[in-house]
């Protein structure tokens, strides 16, 4: 069974509370947002507390093997989407 | 005499620039004086540069989460025992000064540009890794060191094209391959390699081959004068450069680095105290689960690192509640309660359970899986 997940609607929302936890407001996410040097009230702490709620909520890591560049909000969810099509994959396949 | 350069015979065409610069400028200032006077110049992160007491040495302070940090003192020549100067073409390097000006590696830095006559950039105190990169790109900088989560920083908030670099060096945390090879592919004209060194061991040496770790091979034959062992999975050094001790060198050090040998090549796997890299910073989880196990209403807590390819690691915190205890005002209060700690020290994920798990042998396990 396919479980579709909205990934851009995740990435914000989990983002969103990251940023409220140290006081801030996170503005609305776009594909194009630049998560770091971008103006968003983003760290690399955030943006690795980030990585570590996806993967334990997804249970995927496009970074098993180490660090991948992204810059952007759509960049990131490209990444997680390629990882859960191939977990579908090797679902339908067993 | 010692035929190396003095702070008060700095090379003419040595500049410093950007919203740093003064900061810089007021080191070399204590550098220049602690010299003439003959006093040992304290630098702090936490406070302007001061002179102690009588012989010029250099006291810096080891990073660390908790207690006060420890002092180590290096005499000039030894910390600059292993500088090499610009790439060599006769074009003066300009330099960006990624780390803390008083941590050991950015006094590397300054002295490096100040001793070669190259020109400094220094973003403003406490600039992020995106701050400080676009500063860099800026003043067209060629020679940048920094930490791999600098590295990530900037490869995650500067866009292609990239600047042509001539040397990029890495240090303060484990490099890992995969950063590694995508530094190689950004900056393929540059001079890569990462440095392995210590505030209280000094610098050790440089790997340059491109990969992770340090040949085996060392272990036998180290390099620069430096002798590499490994006892019960811990590596331990006898450098020429290491701090001194009543006036003397320090001789046989343990470095606290757990390290392991796959295949040609020893890999660093850990600290021996549980310590973790965060983006650089050493945090102790331990310490920071002592300060929330102190919290009314928590029955126990586990502070453990989790992995992650940005920053090395994040505290994350799994609470045992007491009965009765609500969690939104544990949630609260573990906020309070860390909040005096550097940002990299404090849990970032806080999840409740009903127990703990623990390893076979009874032990909480502090590294998440």
């Amino acid at each position: 069974m396919t479980v579709v997940v909205d990934l851009p609607a995740l990435i914000a929302a989990e983002l969103a509370a990251i940023v409220a936890e140290k006081g801030e407001t996170l503005p609305a996410l776009t594909a194009d947002s630049v998560f770091l040097g971008g103006g968003l009230p983003v760290d690399s702490l955030d943006l690795a507390t980030l990585l570590v709620v996806l993967e334990q909520k997804l249970k995927v890591d496009p970074f098993r093997r180490g660090f991948r560049r992204f810059t952007t909000a759509g960049e990131l969810a490209a990444l997680y989407a390629v990882e859960l099509q191939g977990t579908e994959l090797q679902e339908a396949a067993s | 005499m010692t035929s190396l350069p003095a702070p008060d015979r700095l090379h003419p065409d040595f500049r410093v620039v950007g919203d740093g610069a003064d900061g810089v400028r007021a080191i070399i200032a204590a550098l220049v004086e602690g010299q003439r006077s003959d006093r040992e110049v304290l630098l702090s992160r936490s406070a302007p540069p001061r002179l102690g007491g009588p012989g010029f040495a250099v006291g810096l302070e080891t990073s660390g989460t908790t207690g006060p940090p420890k002092p180590a003192r290096h005499s000039l020549e030894r910390l600059c025992g292993r500088l090499r100067a610009g790439v060599g073409d006769g074009t003066a390097a300009r330099w960006l000064l990624t780390y803390h000006p008083c941590a050991f590696a950015g006094l590397q830095v300054i002295l490096t540009a100040a001793y070669s006559g190259a020109t400094l950039i220094a973003a403003a105190p406490g600039a992020d890794a995106a701050t400080t990169a676009a500063a860099g790109v800026r003043e067209n900088a060629d020679h940048i060191s920094g930490t791999p989560s600098f590295w990530r920083g900037f490869l995650m908030s500067q866009p292609p094209p990239y600047p042509d670099l001539r040397v990029v060096t890495l240090g303060g945390e484990a490099a890992d391959q995969a950063l590694l090879d995508h530094l190689r592919a950004a900056f393929p004209g540059a001079k890569l390699r990462h440095i392995y060194a210590s505030t209280e061991a000094g610098a050790l040496f440089a790997v340059a081959d491109g990969r992770e770790g340090f040949p085996a091979a060392w272990l036998a034959d180290g390099p620069d004068g430096v002798k590499l062992e490994i006892c019960d999975g811990e590596l331990w050094v006898n450098s020429p450069r290491a701090m001194l001790t009543d006036g003397q060198a320090a001789g046989h050090l343990p470095t606290g680095d757990l390290v392991e040998i796959r295949d040609d090549r020893v890999i660093f796997t850990g600290r021996k105290d549980g310590r973790v890299n965060i983006g650089g910073v050493k945090v102790s989880p331990e310490a920071v689960e002592a300060l929330i196990l102190a919290l009314e209403g928590v029955a126990d807590a586990l502070v453990a690192a989790a992995p992650n390819p940005i920053t090395g690691n994040v505290l994350t915190a799994t609470i045992v509640p007491r009965p009765n205890a609500d969690a939104e005002r544990l949630r609260q209060a573990v906020r309070e309660a860390t909040t005096g700690l550097p940002p990299a020290a404090r849990p970032r994920i806080v999840t409740f359970a009903d127990s703990l798990s623990l390893s076979p042998s009874g032990k909480k396990s502090r590294v998440a899986l």
